[in-house]
Parts: structure tokens; C-alpha cells; sequence
């Protein structure tokens, strides 16, 4: 009953939050612009080491930009849904707006994260598409049918475990008041995500594939479709790039009940 | 009748991290994981039939808007239970909420950017309203509040008094069975205080529905809520109506005697002298049933008496000679 | 006695931050991967190649000058520019024409403050770490150590005058976001901080050495390494102070002009 009534309130919220949006046309755009430019300064700074030294860690340029692109894609989607709503949790707890949110009879989580469906990603999408475009055409891969399934499937996968990483940090606030902090500790291993795995010392490749399995939103799925060996995992490696997002997310429902339990409000 | 809520025993206690003062302190709190434990509520009971408006009263910090929180299911109480149309509101908090309405005094539920028509809407949607109900509700609390004028404007561009109006309405727009209420007038003008103040009793009246409210301003109670549950530190003081209030902390009704000349210092039994201002006296009678003849009898006619004057007690006398009678609190209070 | 009411707004950034403690320890990791990353691509490139030296750089020159333009030059600017940002959206900055003080003046010092808490707290166990893992070489000379510290004031002087211009430029185009995105393109390629001039293809190195971001990241840790000899550090010191001035003359007629617009528009 509350289930099918999240579901069919969900339209109307990413309505009402694009409406908002709109009421600002000119930032919107802007903001697009301005973060494809970023992004396209970061993977030139990239292009030019790479172009200097012939390949990174044995990956060629066109495999790093399907590295780079699978990446911004996987990231932007799972953010699109997560990244804004829960960066501003700690102030819905301490301002009390959480309270508010708490009192609907809808999922909480389905509030939050559709209310501010974050069309401000457009920009990062659009980048990412048009880089794995070209990259996609320009690595050896032979393509068949389940192997494009495949590669949908892992980036699917790749944005939910950004969406659970995400909800969880924020989720955190409810009991611990302040998490934003967490961010900056999440956006540490998401740099490494961008970069293939093996470049990296041991502890910092369990970590990513472990603690904060970023590995799975980037370097360990595009390994496997360029047929790269994955440190650890082996051939568990493309089975592990599917189930990765859905026990992320079984993960994030866990922890997001248990602060909800332990929930403390603004204190007092 | 039976009750629509019911609170048994309920303690409500908060962790909160220690802090440590100055520079020193701020650095070995970098380090320290010290915690202080807060009694927010501590062992309340109340119940409350339908129909019924209460006026949760105390002064800040006493409990009030975590009691709120755990009636509808935000927080879990740390001991004792609470029903809530025969619900533990925190383990059923979606169908809770569906049935309730909560308006929280400094936080709005409206979309910042778009014409209220739109929350409205949604709340449409998230609540199931049926379409001929909700016009109708909203017909109704329109011109019930007076938001016509303002119905298509962002809410960013709204007063106080108006946003407040519409946070009311949209806690009605599904029929909740009960409304809470925290801090609702607070910041408001006179006028805006006046409207939703007879707004509420309105409704509490008319359509029964039951209302609980949090505040600080006593007139809010004496216009909207026959009965008062006062709380201080976490602990319950009084529960009961107001005239019973009254008479249970003697009626302390205020005589002022004003005379042609001052007739120097007076004393008498049957009333206290409080202030003396020569010419204008003022007297608290203590008990109940003194009458002023039996004052004006004692005074007899040896003055030059110009005028007599009796007042009953505001409330926030009354209150503030609750909160006298347990001195430690006394600074804090009001 | 303005001296000392601005060198309050220093110490208050600082104690400001401290009272966030888990911030602290959060940062500190998040940098430490960061420098971590960029590292492991210098070893990883360098492991590859055929000779020991690219450019005339070895790898453990590489790696310290990771370190030196990463975490110790290229501070977080958005905090500034969102102060910037901030005040001007919700017009506080008005409150700042009415107190006794010049803003830019009064951002500089509590930013200052913020620099040395982060410098304390995060940059400097970050560096140690890092530096006790992969090894750093010292500065080629005594004299590229000194002209290293007077590299590092003008690089914080140069993103401070930056960001803030970037900050101000929120009055007319009312969103401080997109023009931290912007200006944080501009110093992901331009500064250096990521990959050092000398990878550049010619033409691109020539024109980023000229233009200000490079004194951010680029210069000082060229000069730590003595990849500048004597005259050329001193001739780009002068190049280098001669953009801080124009940013400055910028930012100060940009602020006359804001505060005009306060004053006779409202905001």
C-alpha cells in the first residue's frame, strides 16, 4: 500500500524538482557548460601523460577515455539520484527539515532522492556518451549480443553502487548529526576509480574493491570488456562488476533502517 | 470515549558529544570521544480522547517538540510505550502518518520556488486524496483562510502569516484525524496570530478533528485548547484544564484599590499588599473565596476609596507561579 | 589596531575549524589518496618507460613535485569562493560595508586562517606520509629552497586574488558554482599542479608559462627541483608579481564596482 503509493508520487516529484530547476534557466545551463568543461580540462591533463609515455599502467589512450567515460557515466547516473540530495542531509537533520520529511506517509528515501533528482548531470552525461562513443570505436573489442548486455548490466551496477555509497554517507547524518565530511574520503577513491587498478600498491587495491568498492564503478568492469586480468578477483571479476551494485545496495537499506532507527532529530 | 493517544511511561534520552572550551579544548577534541547523556522526556503519561485540543506548554528545552516527534513516529522512545490511534507510531510511521498532520512552526513543508497551488497538489498525490475531496478541502480552507489572493504565487514571495497559513492548510488537505501543531504562531504578527488561532479552534470545533499543539505563547492555549499538559526538564507538572489550573494554585485574583489622597500603609487579612504606589494599591486575594466585600468590609470607610478595580489572573501569572513553586526553574521560565 | 582586528579574523578561521573534527580526519585521508593516485601514475608511467629520465626527471623528482603542486600549493579555493558566492546571493555582503573594514581585505585574513589550519592539520601529515613512503628530494640549492618560500607566498596570493575574482564575478552572473567549475578547469591543466609544463606539447607549455595559473603549482615546484636557474627564478618572481598585481588592481576595482552596485541598486 505505501509501496504503490511511493511509486505513483514518484512522476510528480521529479516534476515539481525540474519545474525548480527551470525557474533558473540561465544557472542550469551554466552549470552543464561548466562541469563538461571541467571534466574535459581533467581528461586533457590526462590525454597529456599519457601521450607522453605511450601507455598508463599498459592501457593505451583509447582504452583510458572508455576508462574515463564508463567511469563519468557510471558516477553521474548513480549521483544523479543520490549526490546533492544526501550532501545536504546533515542540514535536513540539524535544521529539522528531516522531521518534516519523516512525517509523509511515502518512503523517506524516495522523497529525498526523487524530490532532488538531479537533472544538473546532464552535462556529465552528455561528455561521457560522446567520449565512450569514440572510444568504443577505436579499442579491440569484439561485440556480440550478451556482451553489450553485459556492459549495460556493469554500468547499471556501477551507479547503484554510487547511489548506495552515497545514501549511506548521508544516512549517516541521522545519527551522527554531521557526515559530509565522509565526501571527501568517497571522492579520495573515486579519483582512483578513474585510472586502471593495477597502477596502485596492493592495500589501496583491496580497499577499492572492499571497503569502498569504487573499483566496480570503473576499472574493474572496463578490464574485463578489454579482457584485462583483474588483480584478486580473476575470472570472479565479471561476475563480481554485476553483483556489486545490488549488494551495495541491499547494504545501503541496512544501514539506511538503522540510522532511521537511531534517528536523534536536531536533539532536544 | 476512548482514547486516540495514549502515553505510558515514556523517556526519550539523546547522546550528544561533550565539548570541550578554548583553543586547547578544541584540539583535544579532535581526539576525545566523550558523550553527555541528555533526559529529554522523562517518564510522561497523558491521554488524549478525539476531539479533544491540548496545549503542550513549557519553556524551551523542557521536551515539548521531541514528545511531538515521537507521537508521530520520528523518533522511538527510549522507554515506556505510546499508541497513537491504536498504533506504535514509530514502528507503523508511513500509516501513521497518512492519518495525521503535522505542522512544524520553523520549518516549512512548501516548495520555496513554486506557487503553493503546487505543494498543495502534490500533497494530493503523496496523501491519495480523492480529486472532489481534495476541492473541496481546499475550496474550503481557501476561503477559510483567506489564501485566494495568494494561491499562484511562489512561496519565496509569501509573508510569514500567509506561508504559515498554507503550511495549516496543507496539514488538512487529507482529513487528518489529528493535527499536530509545533509552535505555530511562533514569529508571527498580531493579526496572523489572531487568524490562525480562530482558524484552529474552528476546526477543532466543527470538524472534531484533534489537535495538539506545542507553544510557547499562552494565548494560543487560552483561544484554542480547553485542556494544558505542562512540562518542565523532561518531567510532566500539570495535566488538566486551565480553570483547573487556576484553582489549584489558588486564584490569586489582583485587587487594585485606588484612593482621592494616599492613606499611607494599609494591612489587611483578607488581602496581601503587592505593590504600593501611595495612591494606587494593588492586593492578590489568596483564597478563593474571598469576595471584595469582605475586603471593603475590613477597609472599612475611614478613606478616601476613589476606585475599585479586580482582575482575574492572566494565565501567565498563573503559569508563572507554577513555575515559582519549584524554584530552580524559576530564571528559566517564560 | 586594524592590523590586529584583521589578524582576529585569521585566528577565528582557525579556531572555526577545529571545532570539526572528524572534517579534519576526513580531508586528510581524502588527500592522502589523492596524492596517492597521482603518484602511483608517476610510477607507473616512469616503470614503463624505456629511460630513467623524461625531460631530464627522474621519478623521485617526479613524485616530490606531485607532492609540492598537489596538496602543499593547489589549496581548496571553493571554500573561499563560496563565502563570496554565498554573501552575495543572500546580500550579507552588505553587512560587510557597513563594519569599519575593506572585504577583500577581511577575506584574505580569515582565509589565511583557514590556509594554516589546513596546512597544520591536513597538507602536513598528508606530505609526511606520502614523503615517508615514496621519498622526497630536497630543494636543489639553498637558494631554490629560499626562492621556494617566496614562490609559495606569491602562489597563495595568486589563487587567493582568483578565486576571489572568480567569487565577485557571482554579482553579475548570480551563480558562484558554475564559475568554481570554470575556474577549476582553467587550474586543473593551466596550474600544473597535475602534470608539470615540462610534458606540455611547445606551444601549449609557452603560452600556460605565461599566463598567472602557473605561478599557483607549476613555477614554485619547478623551482624547488632548480629546474629554473638563478636569473630565470628571479625574472619569473618579477613576471609572477607583476600578474599579482594586475589581479589585485582587478579584484579591487571589481569590488569598487560591486559596492557601487550595493549602494545604488541594492544589491
Amino acid at each position: 500500500m505505501a509501496l504503490v503509493r511511493t511509486l505513483a508520487v514518484i512522476p510528480h516529484l521529479v516534476r515539481m524538482f525540474v519545474r525548480t530547476k527551470l525557474e533558473y534557466p540561465g544557472a542550469l545551463v551554466l552549470s552543464w557548460v561548466s562541469q563538461a568543461v571541467s571534466y574535459g580540462s581533467m581528461y586533457t591533463a590526462i590525454a597529456l601523460i599519457v601521450a607522453r609515455f605511450g601507455t598508463l599502467g599498459g592501457w593505451s589512450w583509447s582504452e583510458i577515455a572508455l576508462l574515463l567515460s564508463f567511469h563519468l557515466l557510471a558516477y553521474s547516473t548513480g549521483a544523479s539520484f543520490s549526490f546533492t540530495q544526501f550532501r545536504v542531509m546533515e542540514d535536513l537533520v540539524r535544521q529539522g527539515t528531516m522531521d518534516a520529511l519523516l512525517v509523509k506517509p511515502i518512503s523517506t528515501w524516495t522523497y529525498l532522492v526523487f524530490s532532488g533528482f538531479n537533472i544538473g548531470y546532464a552535462g556529465h552525461v552528455a561528455l561521457a556518451i560522446g567520449l565512450m562513443g569514440w572510444a568504443l570505436t577505436q579499442v579491440e573489442v569484439t561485440w556480440s549480443f550478451p556482451l553489450a548486455l553485459y556492459f549495460i548490466a556493469t554500468l547499471v551496477s556501477g551507479a547503484m553502487v554510487v547511489c548506495a555509497l552515497m545514501t549511506m554517507i548521508g544516512a549517516t547524518a541521522m545519527v551522527f548529526v554531521r557526515s559530509r565530511h565522509l565526501y571527501s574520503i568517497f571522492f579520495g577513491f573515486w579519483e582512483l576509480a578513474r585510472y586502471p587498478i593495477t597502477i596502485f600498491p596492493l592495500p589501496i587495491q583491496v580497499l577499492l574493491l572492499t571497503a569502498v568498492p569504487l573499483g566496480f564503478i570503473s576499472t574493474v568492469p572496463v578490464s574485463v570488456i578489454l579482457g584485462k586480468p583483474v588483480p584478486m578477483l580473476g575470472d570472479f571479476a565479471g561476475l563480481a562488476c554485476v553483483l556489486a551494485g545490488p549488494a551495495m545496495a541491499g547494504l545501503a537499506m541496512l544501514h539506511w533502517r538503522w540510522c532511521l532507527r537511531n534517528y536523534q532529530g536536531a536533539g532536544g | 470515549m476512548s482514547a486516540i493517544i495514549e502515553v505510558s511511561g515514556v523517556a526519550k534520552t539523546f547522546r550528544q558529544p561533550k565539548r570541550l572550551p578554548g583553543l586547547g579544548g578544541a584540539i583535544r577534541s579532535l581526539f576525545s570521544r566523550d558523550y553527555t547523556e541528555v533526559r529529554a522526556v522523562q517518564d510522561v503519561s497523558f491521554a488524549i480522547a478525539p476531539g479533544e485540543a491540548v496545549g503542550y506548554l513549557g519553556p524551551n528545552g523542557a521536551g515539548k517538540s521531541t514528545m511531538i516527534k515521537m507521537m508521530t513516529g520520528i523518533l522511538v522512545p527510549t522507554a515506556g510505550s505510546l499508541s497513537v490511534l491504536g498504533r506504535e507510531p514509530h514502528a507503523h510511521r508511513m500509516t501513521n502518518a497518512a492519518e495525521i498532520g503535522v505542522v512544524f512552526g520553523q520549518r516549512s513543508q512548501l516548495w520555496w520556488d513554486l506557487p503553493v497551488r503546487d505543494s498543495f497538489d502534490l500533497h494530493r498525490h503523496i496523501y491519495e486524496v480523492p480529486e472532489a475531496r481534495f476541492a473541496d478541502n481546499l475550496a474550503f480552507l481557501t476561503t477559510m483562510l483567506g489564501m485566494a489572493d495568494y494561491l499562484d504565487r511562489p512561496v519565496r514571495q509569501l509573508s510569514l502569516g500567509q506561508r504559515m497559513r498554507a503550511e495549516i492548510a496543507m496539514a488538512l488537505l487529507h482529513d487528518p484525524k489529528i493535527l499536530f501543531l509545533d509552535e505555530p504562531t511562533i514569529g508571527l504578527d498580531v493579526v496572523a496570530k489572531d487568524a490562525v488561532r480562530k482558524f484552529l479552534a474552528q476546526i477543532n470545533r466543527e470538524r472534531g478533528t484533534t489537535i495538539i499543539l506545542t507553544t510557547h505563547d499562552l494565548q494560543d492555549i487560552e483561544e484554542i485548547c480547553p485542556r494544558l499538559i505542562m512540562v518542565d526538564d523532561g518531567k510532566l507538572l500539570f495535566d488538566g484544564e486551565l480553570p483547573r489550573l487556576r484553582a489549584a494554585l489558588g486564584s490569586r485574583r489582583r485587587l487594585r484599590l485606588e484612593f482621592g489622597s494616599d492613606p499611607g500603609p494599609i494591612t489587611l487579612t483578607t488581602a496581601r499588599l503587592v505593590t504600593d504606589d501611595g495612591a494606587a494599591k494593588h492586593f492578590l486575594l489568596d483564597a478563593e473565596d474571598t469576595s471584595i466585600l469582605d475586603v471593603l468590609t475590613e477597609l472599612g470607610s475611614g478613606y478616601d476609596l476613589k476606585d475599585v478595580t479586580l482582575e482575574e489572573p492572566a494565565i501567565e501569572e498563573v503559569i508563572r507561579t507554577f513555575y515559582q513553586s519549584k524554584p530552580q526553574r524559576a530564571a528559566e521560565a517564560l | 589596531m586594524k592590523a590586529r582586528a584583521y589578524a582576529a579574523f585569521t585566528v577565528n578561521a582557525f579556531q572555526s575549524r577545529l571545532a570539526y573534527r572528524s572534517a579534519v580526519w576526513s580531508a586528510a585521508f581524502g588527500d592522502l589518496v589523492f596524492i596517492f593516485a597521482r603518484i602511483a601514475i608517476w610510477v607507473s608511467v616512469y616503470g614503463a618507460a624505456t629511460s630513467t629520465m623524461t625531460d631530464g626527471v627522474t621519478l623521485p623528482q617526479a613524485i616530490t613535485y606531485a607532492i609540492i603542486a598537489g596538496p602543499v600549493l593547489y589549496w581548496d579555493f571553493a571554500r573561499l569562493l563560496h563565502d563570496v558566492g554565498t554573501a552575495i546571493q543572500t546580500g550579507d555582503v552588505a553587512v560587510y560595508l557597513l563594519k569599519p573594514l575593506h572585504y577583500p581585505a577581511f577575506l584574505l585574513a580569515s582565509h589565511i586562517g583557514h590556509f594554516l589550519f589546513e596546512l597544520l592539520l591536513v597538507v602536513l601529515p598528508v606530505v609526511v606520509i606520502a614523503g615517508l613512503t615514496y621519498g622526497m628530494v630536497p630543494p636543489a640549492s639553498l637558494f631554490h629552497a629560499l626562492a621556494f618560500l617566496g614562490y609559495w607566498a606569491l602562489s597563495f596570493m595568486m589563487l587567493f586574488a582568483l578565486a576571489s575574482l572568480a567569487g565577485l564575478a557571482a554579482f553579475w552572473l548570480m551563480t558562484a558554482s558554475a564559475l568554481e567549475w570554470f575556474l577549476m578547469s582553467i587550474m586543473t591543466l593551466l596550474s600544473g599542479g597535475l602534470v608539470p609544463l615540462w610534458l606540455f606539447p611547445g606551444w601549449l607549455a609557452a603560452i600556460a608559462g605565461h599566463l598567472p595559473f602557473a605561478w599557483v603549482s607549476y613555477y614554485p615546484a619547478a623551482v624547488y627541483l632548480g629546474r629554473l636557474d638563478v636569473s630565470q627564478t628571479l625574472l619569473y618572481f618579477a613576471i609572477g608579481l607583476v600578474w599579482l598585481a594586475v589581479l589585485l588592481g582587478a579584484l579591487a576595482w571589481l569590488w569598487t564596482r560591486a559596492r557601487h552596485r550595493l549602494i545604488v541598486q541594492g544589491g
